[in-house]
């Protein structure tokens, strides 16, 4: 379950002040979203390009962590050209390649393909738990900032909980993939002694918090200074996205 | 039943973030009004992580698997922390597995969120008092099982209406059938799987069952 991110690094974005690198991610993904003129997508990709030059990410970690999400929308991207629009491009009898199809199917993976690399690319710059307190930094409600961390810190440790049990089952001879009724109970057991788990430990971590002094008072946001170099990539994001959502203004003209 | 980046269109995504906002806001506004708001951040937290990994648990469809999604059970257990928890959950597993997005944060967290706050209420207007094994089952059932069924009518209307391509009336109405039958048998999975826990926490420790 864990990142087995490279996270440490000396790039600037690696540097950058985590409350610029979350502000520009968002405007750049929230600006690729808003393209829908294919002509555009040569600009998404080069941005893309730029930043994943910037990071200084190996590109073999982050096709890596691109597998799984492209998996899921290949479907729809295979299937939008033949079922979608009245233009026949080419007909095979059985099935036809729609024109509009084709340009939907199109735009959704360039589309998918720069915004979750974008992601992938800034998020990978720097430990989870580290964009969540900058998010509380920027505003977050302390509940769900406070929620984040814990469960952000637990998720290991859980996880850890869930492979020693499905070894103590295999263990005692409960065979976990029959199937039926014996395998959902199954799983059903496992999921509820891992919520009993869960809720024990919580009531530990509760007093231990308590201890520590949580709940009097909220918890002070880390000290954040933006330099002139974050101020500056910000800047370059935020024209990046203005450069995106003008040019798409002014192209559907 | 998460819908990736790059299919919806701006005003989509950010109209799913405003009835995010919104749910969330009339959420914490409610928990804010506890006595003690902090005391049950732990345990909402801790549940959270537990519901995380226990969605990574597979369930053997042949000829392939499926895992769960947990969001009635979750609703049940968690209340009014279920959307909060479920936007958390789904910010994780867009950050390490590029399942979901950020841009879609919002209309997913309305996908799932929106049926888990209809499973509570459905789970607690039905166990009101002392209920025995049989009620909390039957409850539990109706309420996992419909958060699924309501989540796929919610993310196979929202997909087949907002992906920027002209399908015609038929093909969307033929599209939004078949990922709804597609899901039946996940929805009747997970409404067992939701009842067998609940009778199992009913057993073990009731005092999960009464949620957070």
């Amino acid at each position: 379950m864990s990142c087995n991110v490279p996270q440490s690094g000396s790039s600037v974005l690696h540097r950058m002040d985590p409350r610029c690198r979350l502000a520009g991610l968002f405007v750049l993904i929230f600006a690729y979203s808003y393209v829908s003129d294919l002509r555009l997508l040569g600009i998404m990709l080069l941005l893309t390009l730029m930043l994943f030059f910037l990071s200084g990410l190996p590109a073999r970690f982050i096709l890596q962590k691109l597998k799984l999400p492209s998996i899921i929308i290949l479907v729809l991207v295979l299937s939008l050209p033949f079922v979608s629009g009245q233009n026949i491009l080419l007909d095979l009898g059985f099935i036809s390649l729609k024109q509009e199809g084709l340009h939907a199917s199109g735009l959704i993976a360039a589309r998918f393909l720069c915004i979750i690399s974008t992601v992938m690319i800034v998020l990978h710059t720097a430990p989870l738990l580290t964009h969540v307190k900058a998010m509380r930094a920027m505003g977050l409600p302390w509940i769900m900032a406070d929620m984040a961390l814990l469960t952000g810190r637990y998720l290991e440790v859980l996880g850890c909980d869930l492979r020693r049990m499905q070894t103590a089952m295999r263990l005692r001879g409960l065979h976990v993939s029959r199937p039926g009724l014996y395998m959902l109970r199954t799983r059903a057991w496992l999921c509820g002694s891992l919520l009993v788990r869960g809720l024990e430990r919580a009531d530990w971590v509760y007093r231990a918090m308590r201890l520590r002094g949580y709940g009097q008072g909220r918890a002070a946001n880390p000290k954040y200074r933006a330099t002139a170099l974050d101020l500056a990539v910000l800047t370059a994001a935020l024209l990046a996205a203005g450069t995106v959502i003008g040019a798409e203004i002014w192209l559907g003209l | 039943m998460h819908i990736p980046d790059g299919i919806l269109p701006l005003p989509a995504t950010l109209g799913g973030y405003a009835a995010c906002a919104a749910a969330v806001f009339f959420c914490l506004h409610r928990i804010n009004k506890r006595s003690d708001p902090a005391e049950d951040i732990p345990k909402a937290a801790l549940l959270t992580a537990a519901f995380f990994v226990a969605s990574l648990i597979h369930i053997p469809i042949p000829p392939a698997s499926v895992h769960l999604v947990l969001s009635g059970l979750l609703g049940v257990l968690l209340g009014f922390f279920a959307v909060p928890a479920i936007l958390i959950g789904l910010f994780f597993q867009a950050a390490m597995f590029g399942h979901g997005g950020l841009t879609t944060l919002g209309i997913n967290g309305v996908i799932i969120g929106f049926p888990a706050m209809a499973a509570h209420y459905i789970f607690r207007f039905g166990t009101r008092g002392k209920p025995g094994q049989k009620q909390t089952a039957a409850f539990a059932f109706l309420a996992g099982s419909l958060a699924i069924m309501l989540s796929v009518l919610l993310f196979s209307l929202l997909l087949v209406t907002a992906v920027p391509a002209d399908m015609g009336a038929a093909v969307e109405k033929t599209a939004i059938l078949v990922i709804i039958a597609a899901h039946v048998p996940l929805a009747l999975i997970e409404g067992v799987i939701t009842a067998m826990t609940a009778t199992f926490l009913l057993r073990v420790s009731p005092r999960v069952l009464h949620g957070v």
